[in-house]
């Protein structure tokens, strides 16, 4: 395959990606502009989070290219992908805080980490990024004491630490209440036009997805069955997008599958 | 179409099979062990070289902070047990020992027997038996732990190097620990003999002390130390690499810290056999 770099934030180029027994993703393309908010939504196990992870170059995928900005990840040696990764913030599903430091000393610790900055400068920033999602006040504050919208805006605050040119969110609603998931939701849009940092956001909660996103992607069988603005993607008349925005479970999704015969 | 034979297999075929199955499952064992022992080996060299690879960027490989966190939970937290039980094992291999040799009118040769036993074989030992339950099940807890809850990931994506800060720290601690930690329980053993020897063989302080040092020799204390090293680096490897390769949650943190002590004590048992038979046969 020609491997020109690509002028798109992310770009992945016919990406496979098969495990033992299961083929995870079957030819994925995909590309995301400056400022995109790329909400990429599937079912359950559908290879949405692995894209993430393919992003950030965590696992290799078996054929294809996957661009961020000119740097191809499959190829980087790992001192380079380490240094491109911090160009790449992610925010985690369950947070992924590290459960012995507290608030600060969890968002300081790329700073402390990968750059020279002094103490008094590591504060500010730390101070600053808080500020940013709301919540200076938990700064000494353990994360066993934070409920799951209070880490999740602690694990954006840390995702934004290092001034990302890249988000990646996987499932920012999950586990959430409504209102607290509409906190989280409106939050990484203002950060995202705030900081003028572009997102990908994996989920498969349609309130959350046509909040956020600037542009939809649909994952099914290990590939990209859609790609659309949130009002394109409303009118598809792809059965799969149908039933997916429908919630119906009469339909091609189901077929064949355990699920199907659950709801017999 | 298939034989009756085929289908209904008859009681000798696996009389005639049971040989080549036992071959089959050694060879399978033994290629998973070694597959182990490989894996194990290119971690500890990964590890190394992310943190010299920082080094040589002029930059501290892990903060001062950590490493001595890690030094007063293995080091600090350990002399306890280490003293107390090379303490009581020192008292009851002087006691066993001395009655023996009084018989022969040679219990002068306890304390020298003793002190060479733990300087060069079971201070190290011991202390490593210790340390890989107490400390090695505590790393691969806390790094498994980590795993599930993909805090490991979470500091892989920020581009900062796991096996920098989160192994090489630990492995340091244990490796630098280990020698202090032997003397100690090589001091405690040598103690409790120094008591029973004054209490029931009538050998007075100063002349055990002239005994102890006039039978131990510098190699033996030099040995001691050298393996005490290795074992603290053997256990600190082992320990962190089965804690970052844990799977299946909750249950694969139990599996894998029960696998990490079992694992750190047979290697270091094995390893001080064969230390021994080299040094034995190289160094008579």
């Amino acid at each position: 395959m020609s491997g020109e770099p690509p002028n798109h934030v992310v770009e992945l180029r016919e990406v496979r990606l098969e495990f033992p027994q299961k083929t995870v993703l079957d030819g994925v393309s995909l590309k995301v502009e400056p400022l995109d908010r790329l909400v990429i939504m599937g079912q359950s196990g559908s290879g949405k989070s692995t894209i993430l992870r393919l992003i950030l170059g965590i696992l290799q995928p078996t054929d294809g290219q996957i661009f961020f900005k000119q740097f191809e990840i499959t190829r980087l040696q790992r001192r380079k992908l380490q240094q491109v990764r911090t160009h790449i913030g992610m925010v985690y599903q369950y947070s992924a805080l590290l459960s012995s430091r507290n608030v600060r000393d969890n968002i300081a610790l790329p700073l402390e980490e990968l750059t020279t900055k002094t103490n008094a400068e590591i504060d500010r920033i730390v101070d600053e990024k808080l500020e940013l999602v709301g919540m200076l006040d938990s700064k000494l504050q353990m994360p066993s004491e934070l409920s799951g919208g209070m880490r999740k805006r602690v694990s954006l605050a840390r995702a934004l630490v290092m001034d990302p040119e890249l988000i990646l969110f996987d499932e920012p609603s999950a586990g959430l209440d409504p209102v607290i998931s509409s906190v989280i939701d409106e939050l990484i849009i203002s950060l995202s036009e705030r900081s003028q940092v572009t997102s990908i956001i994996v989920t498969h909660e349609m309130d959350s997805a046509f909040r956020i996103g600037t542009r939809m992607a649909m994952l099914y069988q290990g590939k990209v069955i859609a790609d659309a603005s949130p009002e394109q993607f409303k009118k598809s008349d792809h059965p799969v997008v149908r039933q997916f925005l429908s919630g119906s479970t009469e339909g091609p999704i189901l077929e064949g599958s355990k699920d199907a015969v659950a709801t017999k | 179409m298939p034989t009756n034979d085929q289908i209904h297999p008859g009681p000798n075929d696996s009389l005639v099979n049971a040989p080549v199955d036992v071959v089959a499952g050694v060879g399978a064992k033994s290629r998973d062990v070694l597959q182990e022992v490989g894996s194990v080996f290119w971690f500890t060299i990964n590890t190394v070289g992310e943190t010299f690879d920082r080094i040589r960027r002029g930059r501290v490989p892990f903060r001062a902070a950590s490493f001595f966190r890690y030094t007063e939970r293995a080091g600090v937290g350990s002399v306890p047990l280490v003293a107390m039980v090379s303490f009581f094992l020192g008292l009851t291999m002087a006691l066993l020992t001395g009655y023996q040799l009084q018989r022969f009118g040679t219990e002068r040769l306890v304390p020298g027997l003793v002190a060479i036993a733990f300087t060069r074989e079971l201070g190290p030992l011991l202390t490593g038996i210790m340390l890989a339950a107490r400390i090695g099940a505590s790393f691969t807890a806390e790094l498994g732990t980590m795993q599930v809850s993909e805090e490991v990931e979470a500091i892989e994506a920020m581009g900062i190097g796991p096996l920098r800060f989160l192994v090489a720290p630990r492995m340091l601690a244990l490796f630098a620990l280990m020698p202090c930690l032997s003397v100690i329980s090589s001091v405690a053993a040598i103690f409790a003999t120094a008591l029973i020897s004054r209490a029931y063989f009538n050998i007075s302080l100063v002349y055990f002390q002239d005994l102890v040092l006039h039978s131990l020799l510098i190699r033996d204390i030099i040995t001691g130390v050298l393996k005490s090293f290795m074992f603290g680096l053997l256990i600190g490897a082992i320990a962190c690499y089965r804690g970052l390769t844990v799977k299946g949650g909750a249950a694969g943190v139990g599996t894998s810290t029960t696998s990490s002590v079992v694992t750190a004590i047979t290697v270091v048992i094995g390893f001080d056999t064969l230390f021994n038979v080299v040094y034995i046969v190289f160094f008579p």
